[in-house]
């Protein structure tokens, strides 16, 4: 009874092949591009927030530059901290 | 022929102009490009789930791609609690996606060029996102703020740059969309506008570029689609599943 120990060798090469071609799809899957895209906005759209924060408050109390600078700083944080998740979870995926 | 690029994005009225207590309502090219986006998802889906054979037709079968595309972002983003919420976001996903392809047809009009209608969409999501995680969570969704393992010293100012982290989701969201699309439907435009100024000579390089710009047009608007659903996703997973 050679056969059945055959088609073992044969099933466990056809699903390593499987294997490997599913690997090679998620990893074109990862859109480069759409990362790059990401990236950017992630970083410019906490600036633009933190700076209208600021911009309110100053409004508010009445303080006019100081709230806007601290709050220009602490968006560019921010801007870094979203810039720093979204690639890590990019690698994650990959 | 004046060709102004932006003349494109222009929204003016169809038909008699509606008034409700103050709010302009009436119907703009803007709407019917809406209607028209969306009439095509139902046409699309109506007959791609009308004949359910095992050995699927063209139609039926893009269908199920389409279904198993968002379903397995969703199972693999968001995990299996965010399975409830696929109705939501598959619609949301056809249609941005339909949207933007509908706006690639010559003499059409693209709605998510448009921020006011991302900007919504993002809004949206982000207040839904933050209704649902305090559902979950109670007070306990307030943690996200709070990363672990920071310092009390330094507690405040992390507190308050993550804030700032959350409440610019949906200015990304919807910035990345807006300014993706009207970023290139500008430049197929100033392309387009190059090859009738340069004539029947010089004009041959640049219709080369917006044979080429177009293709990349058709990868970004389904491209951004994707992105939109999937940041969805993540936001969901966010909300669902707390660990910080």
């Amino acid at each position: 009874m050679t056969i059945p120990e055959d088609f073992k060798t044969r099933l466990k090469i056809a699903k390593s092949k499987i294997k490997k071609q599913v690997q090679s799809d998620s990893e074109q899957k990862g859109s480069f591009m759409g990362g790059a895209f990401k990236l950017g906005t992630e970083l410019v759209a906490a600036v633009a927030v933190g700076t209208i924060i600021g911009f309110i408050l100053d409004n508010w109390f009445d303080t006019k530059p100081w709230f806007i600078i601290i709050f220009f700083f602490l968006g560019a944080a921010a801007g870094m901290l979203n810039v720093i998740r979204t690639a890590s979870r990019m690698q994650k995926e990959d | 022929m004046a060709s102004n690029p932006m003349q494109q994005f222009s929204v003016h009225k169809i038909g008699p102009e509606i008034k409700i207590a103050g709010i302009d309502l009436s119907f703009t090219n803007a709407s019917l490009f809406m209607v028209i986006s969306a009439s095509i998802i139902l046409l699309f889906l109506f007959f791609g789930s009308k004949e359910k054979k095992i050995i699927p037709n063209k139609i039926q079968l893009i269908a199920e791609m389409f279904y198993t595309f968002v379903a397995k972002m969703i199972s693999d983003t968001a995990g299996s609690k965010a399975k409830p919420y696929f109705p939501f976001i598959f619609s949301l996903f056809m249609f941005v996606l339909f949207c933007n392809m509908v706006g690639m047809l010559p003499y059409s009009f693209t709605v998510t060029s448009h921020i006011i209608v991302t900007l919504i969409m993002a809004l949206f999501i982000f207040i839904a996102v933050t209704i649902i995680g305090f559902v979950k969570h109670g007070f306990k969704y307030l943690s996200i703020f709070v990363p672990s393992g920071v310092p009390v010293v330094l507690l405040p100012l992390i507190t308050i740059i993550e804030i700032i982290s959350y409440l610019s989701r949906p200015v990304s969201l919807s910035v990345r969309l807006f300014a993706n699309m009207m970023a290139g439907h500008t430049m197929l435009k100033v392309f387009g506008g190059f090859v009738i100024s340069l004539g029947l000579l010089g004009g041959w390089l640049p219709l080369g570029f917006s044979v080429a710009l177009t293709g990349l047009e058709i990868l970004v608007a389904f491209l951004q689609a994707y992105v939109f659903a999937i940041l969805t996703c993540i936001y969901l997973n966010d909300a669902l599943n707390l660990h910080h």
